[in-house]
Formats: C-alpha cells, sequence, structure tokens
C-alpha cells in the first residue's frame, strides 16, 4: 500500500499517493517492469476522478497500440463528462485493466490501486519520466487546478 | 461551466388556509396545508412537494444515469414516502425518504446479472447527483424493483 500526500480544497480531500509520478493533467505513471525497455502501469488521480463523476464505462486502446506522450490512450465516459486520458510516456499498450469491463467503478473507488487503467511498455522512458511531475510537485499543482475550479462562478 | 444557479417560486395568501403558488419554471397552482394539518384535501401541499421534489429529481436523474450507462430503459415508477417525525418540543421534520423504484430494462443482448448490476450502479449515481437528495438530511432509502427483459 502506497503513502499518501493529502490536500484539502473546499471540502474535498485528494490524495496523491507517493510511490509514482505525475502527468500535470492527472495521469500517474508507476514503475513496474525492469525487463526490455521497461513498463509502466497508468491510471487516473483521485483528483481527476472526483472532479469526473461515477465512471460508466472505460475504453482503453487495444493492447499493441503505439502511443506518444500525449496520445489519447484512454476514453472515460462518466455520469458528468467522457474524459480523454492522455498518455503520460510514449510507448506500447501491454495489457489493460481487465476490471474496467465489468467494473468500472474501481477508477473511483481504487484510483491508484484496482483502478489501474493499463500497462505500457516504454520507449522512451527516461527522457519521459524528466517531464513528470514528483508527488509533491503534482500535490501543489492540482491544488492550483482545483482552486481554480473554485474560483469559477 | 457557471458552478450556481438559482431557482425561484412565489407564494402568496389567498385567504384562510389558502395560498396561490407560482413555480419558476411556468406552473402556477393553488395549495393548502394537509387535512391533518388544518387545510385541504385535494390541493398540492409543502408535504408533497418535499416528496415530489425529491421523487421527480431522482427520477429525472435516473433518466440521464440510464442514458451515460447505456441502459435500454422500459418503463419507470416509483412510490416514494416521506416520513414526518413529531419532536418533543413539536418541531417537525422529515426523516426518511423511502423510495421504491420499479425499474424494468431490456437486456439488450448482455446477461441479466450484468443489466442488472449496471442499473443498480445507475440509481447509485442518481441518488449521488441528485441535487435535491443530495440536499436534504432526511435519510435516503431506495429499494428497488428491477426486472431485466429478455
Amino acid at each position: 500500500m502506497p503513502e499518501y500526500l493529502e490536500a484539502t480544497v473546499d471540502k474535498f480531500i485528494f490524495r496523491v499517493a507517493s510511490d509514482r509520478l505525475y502527468s500535470p493533467d492527472g495521469v500517474w505513471a508507476f514503475w513496474v517492469e525492469s525487463q526490455g525497455n521497461g513498463q509502466v502501469r497508468i491510471g487516473l488521480t483521485d483528483y481527476l476522478q472526483q472532479l469526473n463523476g461515477d465512471v460508466a464505462f472505460v475504453h482503453v486502446k487495444p493492447v499493441g497500440t503505439e502511443v506518444a506522450v500525449g496520445d489519447e490512450v484512454a476514453e472515460l465516459e462518466t455520469i458528468k463528462a467522457n474524459v480523454s486520458l492522455c498518455s503520460p510516456v510514449s510507448g506500447r499498450v501491454a495489457e489493460v485493466n481487465p476490471d474496467l469491463d465489468l467494473s468500472p467503478e474501481v477508477v473511483n473507488q481504487e484510483p491508484y490501486g484496482k483502478g489501474w487503467v493499463a500497462v505500457l511498455e516504454t520507449t522512451n522512458w527516461e527522457a519521459d519520466r524528466a517531464k513528470l511531475l514528483d508527488p509533491q510537485a503534482y500535490l501543489s499543482a492540482m491544488r492550483s487546478q482545483a482552486e481554480e475550479e473554485l474560483k469559477k462562478q | 461551466m457557471s458552478r450556481t444557479a438559482t431557482y425561484h417560486t412565489t407564494v402568496a395568501w389567498k385567504g384562510e388556509h389558502w395560498g396561490h403558488l407560482v413555480m419558476g419554471n411556468g406552473p402556477e397552482m393553488d395549495f393548502s396545508a394537509p387535512p391533518d394539518a388544518h387545510g385541504h384535501a385535494d390541493v398540492f401541499t409543502p408535504e408533497d412537494a418535499y416528496v415530489a421534489a425529491a421523487n421527480t429529481c431522482v427520477m429525472m436523474m435516473f433518466i440521464w444515469a440510464t442514458e451515460r450507462f447505456k441502459l435500454k430503459l422500459l418503463s419507470y415508477e416509483c412510490r416514494t414516502e416521506g416520513t414526518k417525525l413529531i419532536e418533543l418540543d413539536r418541531t417537525e421534520i422529515f426523516t426518511r425518504l423511502h423510495f421504491r423504484p420499479v425499474i424494468r430494462v431490456a437486456a439488450n443482448g448482455d446477461t441479466a446479472a450484468t443489466v442488472e448490476a449496471r442499473v443498480r450502479r445507475a440509481l447509485q449515481s442518481a441518488q449521488k447527483y441528485s441535487l435535491v437528495a443530495n440536499s436534504v438530511k432526511s435519510e435516503i432509502v431506495v429499494d428497488p424493483e428491477i426486472v431485466i427483459e429478455p
């Protein structure tokens, strides 16, 4: 179980797992495998899942799909919105979370655990990771994003 | 997207235990209190309005949820009861709203178990995202009857 950093914004508490890296738009990347070019597991942050609401469907690109940083790797249909999930790294889809088909709510229930979205075989990890945020930096960025949301009247 | 919106109604006293209600969305009607509270039968009452607000809001949110969850809804009917408690100091409160929706959904090629699980999630979302259900302090209980048509 990872340890978490927490930010309270308004009445909401958002957790950030301290054992992985983050894209500024709320996708985490967790290094899981060092064989070959290496693999990272990706998923939504707690903030991103709370912001978009109950997940109804998750459509992940098929295994074997090549993605560059910023390419859509999955689309989520929630009760409130359609959300495009952009890949935080370049690589190839190696695995899709099989639980998402029948139980997409795991994304809401365990965004850093059973609610992972895909495993990507990386092709440029060292360069990509340098552009990702560490947990503390993501916490600050996420807090700013949440506070901006609150300013909308 | 604006984070706030306002809605309004206007009431005016018509004499004795009668009033006239004009709703922001157009309809208007006379109202009273229920007969057990010195009012009249067969007219709109605040008690009915409270229960109806929750019942209608949850239904509309459920309709939205069925669209998002890609369910083929065949029918929806829900009797909802609000339970009033008279406190020791004679103040009154709705302690509970009990929803009993009867929902018919087409299987549409999926297994009954898969569809029923999705209906239950849609119901949970309907309650969670219903503006009115989310605003009241009454306990909310939902006892659905779900029928999956082949």
